[in-house]
């Protein structure tokens, strides 16, 4: 009975540290559930990647003021049956913040979607096959500038005949 | 089973406390700057040699019986370079007194690339290039940006994460000029640590008496 004790105490003070970490440590940047997209064999299909910065928070467009200021970009690692044909980012939006403002940085800030067209070759078979990528940014909040982060962008895309 | 109630009760409240504390470290972030007074009050800032902007090898140890202020930061840090010609100036008016600025470039860029933004900001302080060891010995610094003032007997007076206001860091340094660790008093840090020891070493010897 003692051990379980010990073990239960154990487990929750794990988990009321790890939730703890979660609210000083979270990624700024999450990605709306994209569920499995269905195409046709020899189409292309635009899917479009819903995204949510944390108030407070605004990162860099993919198209910042600076060559110096780090860039959102989405990067995939596709399979042979699926390619990505293009990816639209949308502008950004140009902001002056409390650190500096006289200058204008272009960023997305609140909700954001970045279209990706993606093709299948005609001769494909039927099948799911994994699309795996990332999105690199960088965000800032009104005081501060948080390092290079990446968070993983990942969805099902399923091939009809 | 009374014992074992007591236990998740306790259990309960610390984790309302970690909860408590991740919130507030989450709130303090948002609204400005993180002020960590406390926690490293007194420590001896970790020594380090890190390659200049022009190639030479600079030991933080080598300005013992200075005040430096140490200030880590990167190029993509827009909030950075608001508060990089207030340390030029506060050099050059401080300098006389004792300060040392020392600039940290956390940044992948081209020492070149370095330079040339410093260069432009008016920065004639000596610019270091960053590792991810001195940011690990530093307590692994993420945000941007973190300045460490340290007191001319090489222990920290002071950490400042984000953008301060330009009076505030002035009065810090201030502070940092006039505060001198092992010539005084024991640093809190420093007291309570001994005194933690002094506690395991008597609960050690009892222990082996029984």
């Amino acid at each position: 009975m003692k051990r379980v004790t010990v073990l239960v105490a154990a487990a929750l003070l794990l988990a009321g540290w790890a939730l703890a970490q979660g609210f000083s440590d979270k990624p700024p940047v999450v990605l709306a559930p994209v569920g499995t997209v269905q195409m046709r064999a020899g189409a292309s299909k635009e899917v479009s990647l819903d995204f949510r910065i944390g108030s407070e928070f605004h990162i860099n467009s993919h198209t910042p003021k600076s060559p110096l200021l780090i860039p959102t970009v989405l990067k995939f690692t596709v399979p042979e049956q699926v390619s990505v044909a293009d990816v639209k980012y949308p502008a950004g939006q140009d902001m002056s913040f409390p650190f500096s403002p006289d200058e204008k940085l272009s960023v997305y800030s609140g909700d954001f979607s970045i279209s990706t067209v993606l093709k299948t070759p005609a001769n494909v078979s039927a099948g799911t096959y994994p699309v795996k990528g990332e999105m690199r940014f960088q965000a800032c909040d009104h005081s501060a500038c948080y390092p290079p982060r990446t968070i993983p962008v990942q969805f099902q895309v399923t091939v009809v005949k | 089973m009374k014992r074992n109630a007591l236990v998740f009760v306790a259990l309960f409240v610390a984790i309302l406390a970690m909860l408590a504390s991740g919130k507030y470290l989450d709130r303090t972030r948002k609204h400005g700057a993180i002020k960590l007074v406390g926690n490293v009050q007194g420590v001896p800032a970790p020594d380090f040699t890190l390659q200049s902007l022009d190639g030479s090898n600079v030991k933080l140890s080598d300005f013992r019986g200075k005040a430096v202020l140490l200030n880590f930061w990167a190029t993509w840090c827009p909030p950075c370079k608001v508060e990089m010609p207030w340390f030029e100036d506060l050099q050059k008016q401080y300098a006389k007194d004792g300060l040392v600025v020392l600039g940290v470039a956390m940044d992948d860029s081209e020492p070149a690339t370095i330079a040339k933004f410093a260069s432009e900001l008016g920065v004639n302080y000596q610019v270091l290039l960053g590792t991810d060891k001195v940011s690990d010995d530093y307590g692994d610094v993420q945000y941007l940006p973190t300045t460490f003032y340290i007191g001319r007997d090489g222990a920290i007076v002071d950490k400042m994460t984000g953008l301060l206001d330009r009076k505030e860091i002035e009065e810090t340094v201030k502070k940092t000029l006039n505060t001198n660790y092992r010539s005084s008093s024991v640093p809190q840090n420093q007291a309570k640590a001994e005194a933690k020891a002094v506690a395991v070493k008597d609960f050690a010897a009892k222990d082996a008496a029984r």
